[in-house]
């Protein structure tokens, strides 16, 4: 999910209350993970071709757990019949994130404060992101990863991503198995292919908040909005290195909330409520060739949810909206002596069931669709230059009561980024942003009561540091 | 320095002298620990997942070990733990590995792999160039100060002591290799004066050649 702690992103919900811009945070994932590299000993492009971009040995680490070492343990127990009573590494597993921002916008956006005026059309973010991890082995068996993170503009510090792992395997390593708990829908997976991971880097798929202005969510697949707002059990298997199959459920899991089905003010920051256990799926077929992978895949979840129609008001827990996602992946990657090359494509096409006591009133459709197409190309050499390519295309119902405006969920925006890495824990990006079109309230100059906002207005240049240590 | 080049003896003394320099310098031992992994859950937990439960490797960056000189498989292993080899990968990747590894662990990962059934060779891309790569094993190039390399790698190229199999390895990981001794990238003083001399077209005809084994 990159950051959510007690506000989070909700997809197309997120402009649910009547249009009004809800302040999202533009989030990032965990990255590389030094703790990782400490305890294993392993250069960072054993796992990765380019942060968070995993590779093939990547895959199989955090399959296996996060507990591959060589190092004895410090602490070793065993009782009479020789099982591990406590294992403990020799390592805090503890890393730190930092990320900044020098954002520049194509047209200044809206003051927060003023109606009518305009902020700056730079702004600095300094830190943008900053995160503690704590990660790598817990037991032999039992890995986890846990971030803490402190986020602009929001100014929070709070969860993030969160997930342990207990897993094993035969000795010849054909069937690997294991069982984990997260945060996260996606957080598991081990192909960049979801949203908890994208290989984007100072994503701004949330349009970039600016001067003190909130930014706003695009549309996009419910499911991936969710991280932060559930959490739930994986059961997964992995045979041959090839096929992998992950069976999820997940149930609401509000932060600091008593009841999470019927908390107003949870609602009013959530936009809602998942109801009972939402199951969530993950299969996958690798082949591995020389330096390249290629993979295809398909993730989704169904899920029950109680919205949260304005701002601040309690709603009976009664009304329920169905969503039913299904993505398809795939993903080629070159991981050579010199240079990387990976592809990534991924479509969604989502289902929502609008419960009937909410339509008209709050819903122009008895059913709404959404169709997301996420394609990204990156190209490294020798670890230190690199460009990224990233195209995102969100179609769908229209649908005015629910988007607002003239009823479409439409987006479409590229990224353009160029990376220098001094080294591989230490970055650079330059990215440029650009947006052909972004519909209704999701569009933040929409407050400049602009009649005719342009998609253009979104566009952003943003020279970025990354670094963890 | 030029070294002489067409004197079986001459090679044969270089390779013993070799031999003996690298047991004058051997590690120093490090006492073994009845609680840590034994060498067949270190394959399964750590080594397979690059080079392969049977030490058959799908990525050339890694190399296959299943059949490997259990000295040669011991040699490296210690050097890598002493951070005495460091071309990039071993830098990587072995370096950290390694470093807790004692003597009973290293002994034991090479009699595993040593103990493998050899990969097998892959069909020449190019039979010609192969054509050319045997010859080079073989006889050298006179013209251009390079011996043979059969004198120490075995008229199969399965290797004997420190000197490695090269039979049947990934032909990628081999010219990568020669390109690192070429380069003084990756230690060795033997192989720096084997190969100053070779040509890339010359190491990609041994590689091909080897790798088809």
């Amino acid at each position: 999910m990159g950051y959510a702690p007690t506000i989070f992103r909700l997809g197309t919900l997120a402009t649910f209350p009547l249009g009004a811009v809800v302040l999202m945070l533009a989030s990032t994932p965990a990255r590389a993970v030094p703790p990782f590299a400490r305890q294993t000993g392993l250069a960072c492009e054993a796992c990765h071709t380019i942060p968070p971009e995993l590779t093939a040995f990547g895959r199989r680490f955090k399959l296996n757990g996060y507990t591959l070492t060589t190092r004895p343990p410090l602490v070793e127990d065993v009782d009479d019949y020789k099982r591990n009573t406590v294992w403990l590494t020799d390592l805090p597993g503890l890393g730190i994130l930092l990320q900044a921002t020098y954002n520049h916008y194509n047209r200044a956006p809206p003051d927060s404060q003023v109606p009518g005026a305009t902020a700056q059309s730079e702004n600095l973010q300094f830190p943008q992101q900053w995160s503690i991890i704590g990660a790598g082995a817990i037991t032999d068996h039992v890995g986890g990863f846990l971030q803490m993170t402190y986020s602009q503009p929001g100014g929070t510090f709070g969860v993030d991503n969160t997930e342990i792992r207990y897993s094993d395997h035969t000795d010849n390593n054909d069937w690997v198995w294991g069982l984990l708990a997260n945060n996260n829908p996606g957080n598991q997976d081990v192909w960049n292919s979801v949203a908890a991971y994208p290989t984007l880097d100072f994503s701004n798929q949330s349009l970039w908040s600016s001067g003190g202005i909130a930014g706003a969510a695009l549309s996009g697949p419910f499911f991936e909005g969710l991280g932060g707002l559930v959490a739930g059990p994986t059961a997964y298997v992995w045979y041959k290195d090839s096929f992998y199959l992950g069976l999820s459920e997940y149930h609401a899991a509000v932060s600091g909330s008593v009841n999470t089905t019927i908390d107003s003010s949870d609602l009013a920051a959530g936009g809602g409520v998942v109801q009972n256990w939402a199951p969530y799926w993950r299969a996958a077929y690798e082949h591995d060739w020389g330096y390249n992978a290629i993979s295809v895949g398909t993730s989704g979840m169904y899920t029950k949810f109680t919205p949260s129609l304005i701002a601040g008001q309690t709603v009976d827990p009664g009304f329920i909206n169905r969503y039913l996602d299904v993505s398809v992946d795939g993903q080629y990657q070159y991981n050579g002596q010199h240079y990387n090359v990976s592809f990534l494509a991924r479509y969604t096409h989502e289902t929502q069931e609008n419960d009937p006591g909410l339509v008209p009133t709050y819903f122009s459709n008895s059913v709404d669709h959404l169709n997301a197409l996420n394609l990204t190309a990156t190209y490294y050499y020798n670890r230190h230059y690199g460009a990224l390519i990233n195209f995102n295309r969100t179609t769908g119902t229209s649908d005015s009561t629910f988007y607002g405006g003239n009823g479409s969920p439409g987006n479409q925006y590229e990224v353009f980024e160029l990376d220098w890495l001094p080294w591989f824990n230490f970055r650079f990006m330059l990215q440029y942003n650009v947006y052909q079109v972004v519909n209704n309230n999701q569009n933040p100059f929409i407050l400049l009561q602009s009649s005719h906002p342009r998609a253009s207005d979104n566009n952003t240049w943003d020279l970025g540091l990354w670094m963890d240590f | 320095m030029k070294i002489p080049t067409r004197n079986p003896l001459m090679v044969a003394a270089l390779a013993v002298a070799a031999l003996f320099a690298r047991d004058a310098n051997a590690a120093d031992p490090v006492p073994h620990d009845e609680s840590v992994y034994g060498a067949k859950a270190l394959v399964s937990m750590a080594c397979s997942k690059c080079h392969g439960y049977t030490g058959v490797s799908v990525s050339p960056l890694f190399p296959n070990l299943a059949a490997q000189q259990p000295s040669y498989i011991e040699w490296e292993l210690q050097l890598f733990r002493q951070r005495a080899r460091s071309d990039p990968h071993a830098r990587a990747f072995m370096w950290g590995i390694a470093r807790a590894l004692d003597d009973e662990q290293i002994h034991g990962l090479a009699q595993y792999f040593s103990s493998q059934p050899a990969a097998k060779g892959a069909a020449p891309h190019d039979s010609a160039l192969a054509a050319k790569g045997k010859s080079i094993y073989e006889h050298g190039v006179p013209e251009h100060d390079i011996l043979a390399c059969l004198p120490c790698h075995g008229p199969n190229a399965e290797g004997v002591n420190t000197f490695p199999r090269l039979a049947g390895q990934h032909r990628d990981y081999l010219a990568i290799q020669l390109r690192q001794f070429t380069g003084q990238l990756r230690e060795s003083e033997i192989m720096h004066r084997f190969t100053q001399n070779l040509t890339d077209d010359e190491i990609a005809a041994v590689s091909e050649y080897l790798s088809s084994k």
